[in-house]
């Protein structure tokens, strides 16, 4: 049922939380790196797989809260699974706005945590390919001369060839000609999924 | 008029018939004053000085033997008498009349050789002209009876006529010496000495008390100086001039007078009576008069008057004195009850009858013990007792104690008693002031429970606010557990069953619900209704304990709290979960005031120190708001608050568990910014 190229990694203060929790994701087969603070965690290499977080909201020296924000700062955000000792609404919501998976309280059942840990599981695999893919096609945006970029820029407002032409100064065919090189170099099969990928990239004229 | 000087230099025991009286058995004065006294008994002085005097005015001769009788039956003693110095200015005596059990040994001025042996000897010196003549006495032969004041007052009081006496017989003596050294005036002078009425001149002239002839007519023939100075009328309003006592007599007194004359028509003779005469300006005297005819069926006589004004003076201040005690004594608020050294009540006031249950005459009398003490205590109070007549001890003299004492009823209650005992002779007397403290007991039992109610609510409502914090404390074991037993379950659900991993987590199950018990069992001590209960208590346990309360507080608040403990600080003698209270309080006032600080840094210390020998300090610091100085002075004042919701409780409940517990809370400033509260309390008594 779970991943065990995917790490769940554990941090709460509490060693005897920790190790129980740990104990029982392991249990069910997954992969556990567990921590007891927020600066141990940021502090240490993780593996490049795709991977959640359960976090302890009180922890001694950075809260969770607070460690979410850092990891978003610094482009290594994860799906985060929260764990606290007492229902607090305003506390919930910021988190989840934040991105939070799940917000779960103390004592939790194992089926919301595993529920939890596969939706924020499922979620990092979408991150991942999502961020792979904007990669991807960053990189034959970056193929691309100034000129089919401009060229680009116009097709995805929906504008003529020959309009285009007009826009730009040159003549109908010319434009055919770099449209159909955008075409290819951004290996889009159609003008719709030019468009879409137009948007991924936010390109504007 | 001025007192002649007395002469002192003359040998006062010398006048005791020779081994009839020892040294040792005089009684002086200062002893007579230590002794319980019977009150003064005018009305028998009284009788026995117009006995005396109409037997002065009888026979001058035999006046000395009445007055020894006299002095026999108003003392009640075993033998009296007179000595007299010798006339001669020697510093010999003699002794012309003697009473009672001496008399039969005493024959012509000198004793036999075997007299009986005196117990008690009280001896009072007389004078005439500022010169002793000598002194009447009475003698114990026994201790049944022993002397008191009174007797002695009396004696004092015969002393002075003693002295009257003297001088009647001396000169009637003083005649017969001239009868015998001039024959020739020797008839006439006794027909003078013999006669009635020259005795009475004689009488009359000496006076030594009012005295007047008079008829049955109303008038008064002739009046001596005495009895005209106590009228205040002058000489020449006597006789002639028609001053009759009739006149003299008001209103109110004239049917006992005509009772009088009734009785010396009838027998020549009447009983001396008190009654009044008015002054000449109208004002009444109060005096004892006696009378008698000069010859029975007559028509004249001679009546005497004995000024009566400052005896009763005396006896009305001495009457009001005693009634103003007694009104004392009977309104006090107190239960008054006295007892003797035997342990016999003594005496009971009004209040003491209606704090025990017994009237007074029903207490009177009865022993004290069995009256008002209840039984488990008697044996401690006789033995305290003993204790004080050996050692003259008594750790509960003199001082206000609280006991319980025992109604008529057999209801025992609380009393607050104060005991004075005091000494009388050689005898003691013990006074009790004693109160009954049920009601003030009550309400202080009241106020406590009231307080404890307060201190109880406070704690909860502490408690409240602490609520975040301990449902992490109790939720954090209790996740651990479930997580646990989940995984155990999945290891024994292995094929083959994980058991290493499956005991690992039974193990950390254990552990868990162990934490868990051990936050519940701390919860509950604060959250019970707990009647006080003072055990040993060791205060940096205490902190400790609170500490793991608001550990989380802190935490959620990112307050750095330290503590500094004195290693092996005494403990100290209290409540424990009251002492955990105020730290509580103290604590969480300190959370919520570096609570909202943003820039500053928040700190908050709990020290305990061994600030003097025998007190151990506790101070709880902060870096917050610190204490407005407006506020200072109502900071421990009842439902002052400065926060929303509080009631403004916290501090004055906290104060009154250390003064409780017999130390002192206060507030103060930290340094360099915040508040700091202390408390001292003392440490146990090893």
């Amino acid at each position: 049922m779970s991943d065990p190229k995917s790490i769940v990694f554990v941090v709460d203060d509490d060693p005897l939380l920790r190790d129980s929790v740990a104990d029982l994701l392991g249990a069910a087969g997954w992969t556990v790196q567990t921590f007891g603070s927020a600066t141990q965690f940021i502090q240490s290499p993780r593996p490049d797989v795709s991977a959640c977080l359960v976090l302890d909201v009180e922890l001694p020296d950075l809260s969770g809260l607070d460690l979410q924000i850092e990891l978003a700062k610094s482009g290594a955000g994860m799906p985060i699974v929260f764990l606290t000792g007492r229902g607090d609404i305003p506390m919930s919501v910021r988190a989840m706005k934040a991105g939070a998976v799940g917000f779960l309280t103390k004592p939790f059942r194992k089926e919301e945590l595993f529920d939890a840990i596969h939706e924020a599981l499922l979620r990092d695999v979408e991150v991942r390919k999502e961020r792979l893919e904007s990669e991807e096609l960053r990189k034959r945006l970056g193929t691309l001369t100034p000129r089919e970029r401009q060229v680009l820029a116009l097709v995805v407002t929906g504008l003529l060839n020959k309009q285009i032409a007009g826009e730009l100064g040159t003549t109908e065919e010319t434009i055919k000609v770099h449209r159909g090189r955008v075409m290819s170099k951004m290996g889009a099969g159609s003008l719709a999924e030019l468009v879409r990928m137009a948007e991924k990239l936010k390109v504007s004229s | 008029m001025p007192e002649p000087e007395l002469e002192k230099d003359f040998s006062l025991e010398g006048s005791m018939p020779e081994g009839a009286a020892p040294l040792e058995s005089i009684v002086c004065t200062e002893e007579l004053h230590r002794r319980p006294s019977r009150p003064p008994d005018f009305e028998k002085e009284n009788r026995a000085l117009v006995a005396l005097v109409t037997a002065l005015s009888d026979s001058a001769s035999t006046i000395f033997q009445t007055l020894a009788e006299t002095i026999l039956n108003v003392t009640k003693c075993d033998s009296a008498g007179l000595s007299l110095l010798t006339p001669d200015g020697g510093k010999r005596y003699y002794w012309p009349a003697i009473a009672g059990m001496l008399a039969p040994h005493l024959g012509g001025g000198t004793l036999m050789p075997v007299v009986p042996a005196a117990e008690e000897c009280l001896l009072v010196p007389f004078y005439v002209d500022g010169k002793a003549v000598g002194t009447i006495w009475g003698i114990m032969h026994s201790d049944r009876r022993r002397f008191d004041s009174e007797d002695e007052r009396i004696l004092n009081s015969l002393g002075q006529f003693a002295s009257v006496a003297y001088r009647t017989v001396a000169s009637v003596d003083n005649l017969k010496v001239q009868i015998a050294a001039r024959e020739t005036a020797e008839a006439e002078l006794r027909e003078r000495a013999t006669g009635l009425e020259a005795r009475v001149r004689r009488l009359i002239d000496a006076n030594l008390m009012g005295i007047f002839t008079w008829n049955l007519e109303g008038r008064i023939v002739e009046a001596n100086e005495t009895f005209l100075k106590m009228v205040q009328w002058g000489r020449e309003d006597v006789g002639s001039a028609g001053m009759r006592w009739t006149d003299l007599t008001p209103e109110q007194w004239r049917a006992r007078d005509e009772l009088a004359v009734a009785d010396l028509k009838a027998a020549g003779a009447m009983q001396p009576y008190r009654k009044e005469y008015f002054r000449k300006d109208g004002s009444r005297v109060p005096v004892l008069v006696g009378a008698t005819l000069f010859e029975e069926g007559g028509n004249d006589g001679v009546a005497f008057a004995l000024d009566l004004s400052e005896q009763e003076r005396a006896e009305e201040a001495f009457r009001r004195v005693e009634e103003q005690a007694r009104a004392i004594v009977d309104s006090a608020l107190d239960a008054v009850v006295a007892m003797d050294a035997e342990g016999i009540i003594t005496d009971w006031n009004k209040q003491a009858e209606e704090t025990f249950g017994w009237t007074r005459p029903e207490a009177l009398g009865r022993r004290m013990s069995d009256t008002i003490i209840p039984a488990q205590y008697r044996l401690s109070h006789e033995r305290g007792l003993k204790h004080f007549f050996k050692t003259g001890e008594g750790p509960v003299l003199n001082r206000r104690i609280e006991i319980t004492a025992l109604r008529r009823d057999g209801t025992e209650f609380p009393v607050e008693l104060a005991i004075t005992p005091l000494k009388s002779g050689d005898t003691w007397t013990f006074s009790s002031f004693i109160r009954d403290i049920t009601a003030p007991r009550q309400a202080q039992e009241d106020l406590r429970k009231a307080q404890a109610e307060l201190a109880h609510v406070n704690r909860v409502m502490t408690m409240g606010e602490l609520t975040a914090s301990i449902a992490h404390e109790v939720n954090q074991p209790l996740a651990a557990i479930l997580a646990s037993g989940d995984s155990c379950t999945a290891w024994l659900g292995n094929e083959p069953p994980n058991l290493d991993r499956a005991r690992a987590a039974l193990g950390r199950i254990t552990q868990a619900a162990t934490q868990a018990s051990e936050i519940v069992q701390r919860l509950r001590a604060l959250f019970r209704k707990t009647t006080s209960l003072t055990t040993s208590v060791d205060v940096n346990a205490v902190i400790e304990d609170t500490i793991s309360l608001v550990h989380h507080e802190t935490q959620r608040h990112n307050i750095f709290l330290r503590t500094e403990l004195t290693r092996g600080a005494p403990s100290v003698s209290g409540d424990r979960v009251q002492l955990q209270q105020v730290i509580l309080n103290l604590a969480m006032n300190g959370i919520e005031s570096v609570a909202g600080l943003d820039n500053e840094p928040k700190r908050l210390m709990i020290r305990s120190t061994l600030s003097n020998p025998g007190e151990l300090l506790v101070s709880v610091e902060d870096t917050g708001v610190g204490i407005d100085a407006e506020h200072a002075d109502r900071l421990f004042a009842p439902f002052f608050t400065t926060k929303p919701q509080g009631i403004g409780m916290g501090l004055p409940i906290c104060r009154s568990i250390i003064e409780a517990h017999g130390g002192r809370l206060w507030a103060a400033k930290n340094e360099p910014r915040g508040a700091a509260f202390h408390f001292i309390l003392p440490a146990r008594a090893e």
